[in-house]
């Protein structure tokens, strides 16, 4: 159909590429849970100045951010099989690393990435939280692991918050990137759907919409969270 | 009770302790003045280890520590025995009022929460602040802040309870109901030390007052002593800077 865009193929194309929604979901959420905590323990590991753990961070972070997401998902999809091969040959692991689901290349490329972006999220954030806040908890007889689960991160996860949704919707997008590993995320699925027809603006539109659609929830949950935990942030009375 | 033994200190090159003693009795109000810069502030931190000396030795009731050396384990067994309260107050801010005293019975002393909750009552109730108990500490004006804070402490139950310039951030108007709070608890047998600027405090409430400057204590005696007949030419220049004429020559 030369003229006008193909709406049935456009309404198809969007269940199609919906069908991708729970591998970039997957991606995100198995990437989020991994690259949290590793975030928050290498921000501290850089406000605290802990030999080598904190260079390490800092030059992490710099290679990371430093790089396209697309150049490291090559380099992670090309020589981890490589790698892989060589250990498994030694070890007679009778396994054949080409057959390795490529969401695990996902997993580490997007968590790895996360770890950088979080790294530097948590170490503003945890700056803000007064060091007295620490002290006053040792002073009433907290140990230190008590006084930061308890009044240290919640206190950092208010500030961080915007910068962590900010950092899941990034990611979200960048699952997009997914495809290059012949990932069946959204934006394989509708490329895959497009290629038949060659109705690549239905297919791209279909896809706008659905990554809209998820980040705009995502957000939203994030603004409904941030508002709970912030409740003891009230002006002050007088 | 305590007894504290050449404390020494210093931050980088520059020393704030050398060689403090002090000896603190049960029951006692202790207050210590001296000009800024002088260590005070220093010394109480480090006796709760929230500084670590260089040196020193702290003796307390049956522990006896080495203040430069002290394990985790006695470091923790000193500050179930002490209580702090700070000049910038340091609530939780993520605690409600009645949060912020049972946070340390129930996890810190780890007290039953419903037996926590009726302490920390009582404790918010004597400091005058039975309405606040939901309050969030951005609520509350700067005086009730401190006034948890002192809850806050009086609810450990500790053997002393360390007052770090309680009075020192606020508006001049909220200074009056805190100090009051503490004279409360100093009449009902608290072991005080605390360091201040208010003279009154010092004057009216306490049963020693030590001077510092350089690091070092000057001078200590009890108050009557030491405002009126200062034995040291150091304290006659600090009472004479920071007491009006009158008050240090009359009868």
């Amino acid at each position: 159909m030369p003229n006008g865009l193909d709406i049935p193929f456009l309404i198809d194309t969007f269940f199609v590429a919906l069908t991708g929604v729970p591998i970039a979901m997957l991606i995100t959420i198995v990437s989020l849970l991994i690259a949290l905590p590793l975030g928050f323990l290498l921000a501290l590991t850089r406000i605290n100045r802990m030999p080598i753990l904190n260079q390490f961070s800092r030059v992490y972070v710099s290679f990371v951010r430093g790089t396209p997401v697309i150049v490291q998902i090559f380099i992670i999809y090309n020589s981890v099989p490589l790698l892989l091969g060589t250990i498994f040959e030694k070890y007679n692991i009778n396994m054949n690393v080409y057959e390795v689901n490529p969401i695990w290349y996902a997993f580490i490329v997007f968590s790895l990435n996360t770890i950088a972006t979080l790294i530097e999220v948590f170490r503003s954030a945890i700056n803000t939280v007064s060091k007295g806040q620490l002290e006053a908890a040792h002073s009433v007889g907290l140990t230190t692991a008590q006084a930061f689960i308890r009044i240290i991160i919640p206190q950092t996860l208010v500030v961080a918050l915007p910068n962590i949704c900010n950092a899941t919707v990034n990611l979200i997008k960048a699952t997009s990137l997914g495809y290059a590993m012949s990932l069946p995320e959204i934006t394989l699925k509708a490329q895959v759907a497009a290629n038949a027809s060659y109705n690549y603006i239905e297919a791209y539109i279909a896809i706008f919409i659905i990554y809209l659609l998820i980040c705009s929830l995502v957000e939203y949950a994030f603004k409904r969270y941030e508002k709970r935990l912030r409740k003891y942030q009230i002006a002050p009375a007088a | 009770m305590l007894e504290i033994q050449n404390i020494h200190k210093s931050f980088g090159e520059t020393t704030v302790l050398s060689g403090v003693d002090l000896q603190i009795g049960k029951g006692d109000v202790v207050v210590v003045l001296g000009p800024s810069g002088s260590g005070k502030t220093t010394l109480l931190r480090c006796i709760n280890f929230l500084e670590k000396a260089d040196k020193g030795e702290a003796i307390f009731g049956d522990i006896q520590v080495d203040l430069h050396q002290a394990s985790k384990k006695q470091i923790q067994a000193i500050r179930k025995r002490t209580a702090f309260v700070f000049q910038n107050y340091n609530l939780f801010n993520n605690k409600t009022v009645l949060e912020n005293v049972t946070e340390g019975l129930i996890i810190g002393r780890k007290i039953p929460k419903e037996k926590a909750i009726e302490i920390a009552k009582n404790a918010l109730n004597k400091v005058e602040l039975e309405d606040k108990y939901t309050a969030y500490p951005a609520e509350l004006s700067g005086g009730q802040q401190q006034r948890v804070g002192i809850a806050r402490a009086v609810a450990l139950s500790p053997d002393i309870i360390l007052f770090d310039e309680p009075t020192s951030a606020l508006d001049p108007e909220l200074v009056g109901e805190v100090l009051e709070v503490m004279k409360t608890i100093a009449k009902e047998g608290t072991t005080m030390l605390v360091v201040t600027h208010e003279m009154s405090f010092a004057k009216d409430v306490a049963n020693k007052v030590v001077f510092m400057d350089g690091g070092v204590v000057v001078e200590e005696g009890p108050p009557k002593e030491f405002f009126e007949n200062p034995k040291e030419e150091r304290t006659r220049k600090f009472l004479r800077r920071v007491l009006p004429d009158d008050f240090i020559y009359h009868i």
